[in-house]
């Protein structure tokens, strides 16, 4: 055995041994080396299946929820975005209103407060 | 264990989904990584476990393998992690008690008794070591790998593979040597 006070680059053999016999298996290795081989295909399996189960789960309720995502913005953003449409039919439609008919038949300038009455009874 | 151009030869083999190449690899490091994995968790069935978990990662992660690289350091990097895992999983005990007939004062033991209970000093021995310091040592005095080897199956500096070999040698050569003393 060498200087145990030395730093030393090489193995040392004696040591080496003692310690490989302190750790060494008792049993046969072919035991161990079935045992191992045993694994061999469901490690494969493992390694492959659950990542694209993983992506197959979220195949589906990931489009579900992008589609639905889609609809929504698309009717949200219609109806905030776009102006409704004041066809005329609608705006002569309250005939009987106050308001609208004081606003035609005026001489002066409608009063801000009558036109907003009569746009309130259209509704 | 076989050369290293061979290990690479039945590494391409096994991607190529060669089953029996594979179980040769196996068979050529199992005892290694027994070991190691044992260096590290102290108990031999929990090492058992491990090695195999080494295995079969080590399967997972053929491609991964750089074969311009020994493939025995890349392996026991593999197997030497598993062991570790399994050793945090599980809050293994880190060394096997020491059976106290062993201790002294018995009959002086014959033979396989005296090899029996070298080994259970060392077992003990290495147990008191830290994890890094005791798969350090048995990499390099039992494995034969080099500095440079450990370093990267440890993942720690090669300066800090040779200290820590250093003072493992230190511990278990005086045990050693005072074992001899004993027995003559």
């Amino acid at each position: 055995m060498k200087d145990s006070q030395a730093f030393d680059h090489r193995p040392d053999p004696e040591l080496g041994a003692a310690l490989r016999a302190a750790l060494e298996p008792k049993d046969d290795q072919k035991v161990f080396v079935a045992r191992v081989m045993a694994q061999y295909e469901s490690a494969l399996d493992r390694a492959t299946v659950p990542t694209l189960d993983v992506l197959a789960s979220w195949f589906r309720p990931g489009i579900a929820a992008a589609a639905a995502a889609l609809v929504a913005g698309l009717l949200f953003g219609r109806a905030v975005l776009t102006p409704a449409p004041a066809s005329i039919d609608a705006a002569m439609a309250p005939l009987e209103g106050p308001g609208l008919a004081a606003l035609v038949t005026a001489q002066d300038p409608p009063d801000a407060s009558v036109v907003f009455s009569s746009l309130v009874e259209q509704r | 264990m076989g050369s290293s151009e061979e290990d690479k030869g039945l590494v391409a083999k096994s991607l190529a989904g060669d089953r029996d190449a594979f179980g040769v690899l196996v068979e050529r490091y199992a005892q290694q990584a027994r070991r190691v994995a044992r260096a590290v968790l102290g108990d031999p069935d929990d090492a058992d476990d491990a090695a195999q978990d080494g295995f079969l990662s080590a399967l997972v992660k053929l491609a991964q393998y750089d074969t311009r690289r020994p493939f025995g350091p890349w392996l026991m990097r593999i197997v030497a992690n598993a062991a570790t895992d399994r050793r945090r999983r599980r809050n293994v005990r880190q060394a096997e008690p020491l059976d106290p007939s062993l201790v002294g004062g018995g009959p002086r033991p014959d033979a396989v008794a005296m090899r029996s209970e070298l080994g259970a000093r060392l077992r003990t021995a290495l147990g008191e070591l830290s994890e890094r310091r005791r798969t350090a040592v048995v990499l390099f005095d039992v494995e034969g790998y080099s500095h440079a080897e450990i370093a990267g199956i440890l993942g720690i500096p090669e300066g800090t593979v040779r200290s820590e070999v250093f003072h493992a040698r230190r511990r278990l050569r005086t045990l050693l040597a005072d074992w001899k003393e004993q027995v003559r």
